[in-house]
């Protein structure tokens, strides 16, 4: 037995009286790659933030020794100085600054007189750059000018700067390509065999089964089980996530799919940015009644520009004609797009899709308050009541519908949105990423809505990044690649790499397309 | 209904019979602030009780402070909505004073009987404040420089219609609107009917948590809270009596208060205020018209700055073109002071009122002691910045 470079010792925190951990212990060796597991709430970030001293030293019960000694951080800045370095969910980069920059913040090295000192900032940065295979990228460039894979590789590149001796990834590969997980798995074993210790969060079980040594299950603020990862698969890991094993991934629920409803035509969408440069290029697809569409596409593919231009929230300028039921209708705003029929559940949850001053319930009602007012006056009962209702109906787990929304859980803060677009009535609903940060039992759920939505004749467009999820749930699969429409798969004996090849630009486009007559 | 509704959420529970569902932890710790708050006022009062030997605390300099007040608070109203919305309005000083001195105009200049001229400077503050709506939330202008823009714009215009000098004497009945009193019988009335309306206020509250099973609150904290409303009312309704009687500026003032607290709290409009000063994208995106909540907003404002021009210009006997400047900076100062957030989203029109009732303490408190102008300025400066200072602590130490 190697001595631990780290443990965390019956570690327990509340929030006003509530436990959000109760008696955690962590113990990490140098070179070991701890998977921390549990589902959203479970307390893995809370974990992680009493580790880098988000939370300082006396905010929380129990105990932290780096190489045997206390550690007693007060700040980041203590801990980051001590080796931990965490790499937050949340991007913390400023895209008004360079690449180089970004990575050097906090951290500048100066010359005489507190000059920058730009030529050592650059090159590093180039070195770093570059073993993160990011070679194309000019760190003399702003940071938003660049895509959410690249911004968070550069973010992991920040952390390599500054010598880590323990590195906690926070589900770093949300917005990544599966290229660009390959390098962040790549550089993590670097890591590994220099001995710098790594603890890894993440949704992506594959990934975790793939990288981690150890794993260490979470549930409810308590620790489950650590366990080596020799003699574990994904399917235990999600046992023990869930205290039960998890039979089935994707529900299934038959719904006929009817005629066809919806019609996009010709939408193309600018860059606001760039306005010469197309994001989305004269895409046109149909949608049937009680259809679930998936879309399918690596980063960057217009997906989202395509979706929020049918809802009439595109930043920029874009045309194309939406036809629902044989008429065109106008959704050029989500006002318009709503009367019509059309809800968007955003990908960005927290920017777009929560209130964060409202309740729960207060968020439920928003886009259908009217209904619950008369003269302009509230009805407390009636919203109560409806509240209640789109609660029990989407399973959301909150203490009160009078809780702040933030209080809740990824999954719960998304089924809330959820309820409030599902309350306009929509016939088309359009789910963006709608399980991004959400744990697998609630992602069980979402599905199984969505299922049972489409049996109601709802029709849906769900656009996603993971492949799995894209071919567990839809019955057709559009995919799309630099703003076209590269293929449209009727989804019976689709595989992953099919939509892979079609998304990167492979394969028989033409007959692909023609495919979908015979659906 | 909902059997998870049961956890107990303490204090939280307070708020939601009124709202049907709506608290946050933010919200309760307001509450907190406004106890703090109206302790401030009386550490205030008691010292400038003290330093003019009661004259501070006199009915008739009590009735003249919020008199003094009213005129800021009528602002403030339509303030803590600007202010919460995510925006603000720099040009309402000018505008109270370009309404202010139109009046004066249509008085004196055109002998237009009083309910007429009333109407059209009332029409003209809705106009105005919708102007200002438009060009922040359709032309995209951001509000600072809309403000800024019209508080030089709107001084320039009434100071061209007045020529510059002071418009009097103003009509007998326009006088009235200022200095008016109610008389004492309808002051009682006034008192009993509102401690009438807050005792059914507290039943229907303890009904509606009973119904949502949420937990009731005790039955001697809706005594006690009922009792010392009525305490208060009946000691506000006989210190004015004592003088002359509630004056007009602030019966006016009150019926503001039920009126916003009331589109705060029970209206869809008033929810949307917070929606878009919470997060302006995802109300959008929910289906709500944004633009349009943020141009009702700036005509609320443009209404009240002519009620307070009116009123000021009535409670001077004059229109006088200098009137109101600077008057934007108390009222922002007062809605700061009364706890409503920096970046939108929460914030209390009673709030706001605690905030201007600070600030003409201050000013009145001052000007009795002969404190030098510049002093004055110093000290409301630095209470401003100390109670927003103290607000930001507290808030972040309560993560």
């Amino acid at each position: 037995m190697s001595a631990y470079l780290l443990e965390m010792k019956a570690i327990a925190k509340r929030f006003d009286g509530v436990p959000a951990l109760d008696g955690i212990d962590l113990a990490i060796r140098p070179g070991e790659c701890i998977g921390l597991c549990g589902e959203n709430g479970a307390g893995k970030s809370t974990l992680m933030k009493v580790l880098s001293a988000v939370y300082p030293h006396g905010t929380w019960d129990g105990e932290i020794l780096l190489d045997g000694e206390p550690l007693r951080a007060k700040s980041v800045r203590e801990t980051e100085a001590a080796g931990i370095i965490i790499i937050h969910q949340e991007l913390m980069l400023v895209p008004e600054l360079s690449v180089a920059e970004n990575i050097f913040l906090g951290n500048e090295p100066t010359l005489p007189g507190g000059r920058l000192n730009y030529p050592l900032m650059n090159r590093r940065a180039e070195e770093i750059l570059a073993e993160l295979k990011l070679p194309d990228v000019n760190v003399v460039l702003p940071v938003k000018n660049y895509g959410g894979g690249h911004q968070q590789l550069i973010e992991i590149g920040k952390a390599l700067n500054k010598k880590a001796r323990i590195l906690i990834l926070d589900e770093p590969s949300a917005s990544l390509t599966a290229s660009e997980i390959a390098v962040l798995l790549e550089i993590i074993r670097d890591l590994k065999a220099k001995g710098v210790a790594c603890v890894y969060i993440s949704h992506k079980l594959e990934e975790v089964a793939a990288i981690c040594d150890t794993i260490v299950v979470i549930r409810d603020g308590k620790h489950i089980a650590t366990t080596a990862m020799q003699g574990m698969n994904v399917n235990s890991i999600i046992a023990q996530m869930c205290g039960r094993e998890m039979s089935q991934l994707y529900p299934s629920l038959p719904h006929p799919v009817g005629e066809v409803l919806m019609e996009a035509r010709h939408i193309t969408c600018w860059d606001p940015d760039q306005p010469q440069r197309k994001k989305v290029d004269d895409v046109s697809f149909q949608l049937r009644r009680g259809e679930i569409l998936g879309i399918a596409g690596l980063v960057g593919a217009g997906r989202t520009e395509l979706v929020t231009a049918i809802f009439g929230s595109y930043p920029g300028a874009y045309e194309g004609e939406v036809w629902l039921e044989g008429k065109r209708v106008d959704t050029g705003t989500p006002l318009k797009a709503i009367d019509a029929g059309f809800a968007l559940v955003p990908e960005d949850r927290k920017h777009h899709g929560i209130v964060r001053d409202l309740s729960v319930g207060e968020n439920i009602t928003l886009s259908v308050l009217d209904r619950y007012s008369r003269m302009s006056r509230i009805d407390d009962h009636a919203e109560a009541h409806e509240v209640g209702e789109q609660i029990r109906r989407l399973a959301l787990k909150t203490a009160s519908p009078a809780l702040p929304i933030t209080a809740l859980s990824g999954g719960n803060q998304q089924k809330a949105v959820l309820a409030k677009m599902l309350l306009t009535g929509p016939r088309v609903l359009i789910l963006d990423e709608p399980t991004r940060g959400v744990d697998v039992g609630a992602k069980f759920e979402i599905y199984k809505l969505m299922l049972e939505l489409a049996a109601q004749g709802i029709s849906i467009i769900m656009v996603s990044s993971e492949l799995a999820e894209v071919l567990g749930v839809s019955d057709r699969v559009l995919v799309m690649g630099e703003g076209r429409l590269r293929g449209d798969f009727a989804n019976q004996g689709l595989t992953q790499e099919m939509v892979l090849a079609a998304a990167i630009g492979q394969g028989q486009h033409q007959d692909q397309v023609q495919e979908r007559g015979q659906s | 209904m909902m059997d998870k509704a049961q956890a107990p959420i303490g204090a939280a529970a307070a708020r939601t019979a009124v709202s049907g569902g709506g608290i946050s932890f933010k919200q309760i710790f307001t509450q907190y602030k406004i106890l703090a708050l109206l302790v401030a006022i009386a550490v205030i009062w008691a010292f400038f009780s003290f330093k003019t030997d009661g004259g501070f605390t006199s009915a008739r300099n009590l009735s003249n402070l919020m008199r003094q007040m009213s005129v800021t608070g009528i602002l403030a109203c339509g303030m803590v909505f600007v202010i919460i919305a995510g925006e603000i309005d720099l040009s309402v000083g000018s505008l109270l004073g370009l309404l202010g001195g139109a009046a004066a105009v249509l008085d004196v200049t055109h002998h237009l009987p009083l309910p007429l001229s009333m109407a059209i400077v009332l029409a003209s503050g809705l106009l105005l404040g919708f102007v200002n709506g438009y060009l922040t939330a359709y032309a995209g202008i951001p509000s600072f420089i809309v403000g800024l823009g019209g508080m030089l714009a709107y001084r320039g215009i009434v100071l061209g219609i007045t020529g510059g000098s002071t418009i009097a004497p103003i009509s007998p009945e326009f006088e009235q609107l200022g200095q008016a009193y109610l008389p004492p019988a309808f002051g009682i009335a006034l008192g009993v009917v509102l401690f009438v309306l807050a005792v059914a206020l507290a039943w229907r509250q303890r009904v509606s948590q009973a119904q949502h099973n949420l937990p009731v609150i005790a039955l001697w904290r809706s005594v006690f809270r009922v009792a010392l409303t009525g305490i208060v009312l009946a000691g506000f309704v006989s210190t004015f009596n004592s003088y002359e009687g509630i004056p007009l500026p602030v019966l006016i003032l009150l019926v503001l208060l039920g009126v916003f607290s009331y589109i705060a709290k029970q209206t869809v409009f008033g929810r949307r205020i917070y929606a878009v000063g919470s997060n302006m994208e995802a109300t959008r995106l929910s289906g709500i018209n944004v633009r349009a909540v943020k141009l009702w907003i700036f005509g609320l404002m443009g209404l009240m700055c002519a009620l307070a021009g009116l009123i000021n210009t009535a409670r001077l006997a004059a229109g006088s073109p200098s009137a109101g400047t600077s008057g934007e900076l108390d009222v922002i100062a007062a809605c700061f002071i009364g706890g409503t957030s920096m970046r939108g989203g929460a914030g209390t029109v009673h709030g706001a009122l605690v905030g201007a009732l600070v600030m003409a303490s201050l000013d009145n408190g001052m000007s009795m002691l002969d404190v030098d102008t510049y002093w004055q300025m110093i000290v409301k400066g630095a209470i401003l910045t100390l109670a927003v200072w103290l607000d930001v602590a507290t808030r972040t130490g309560r993560r």
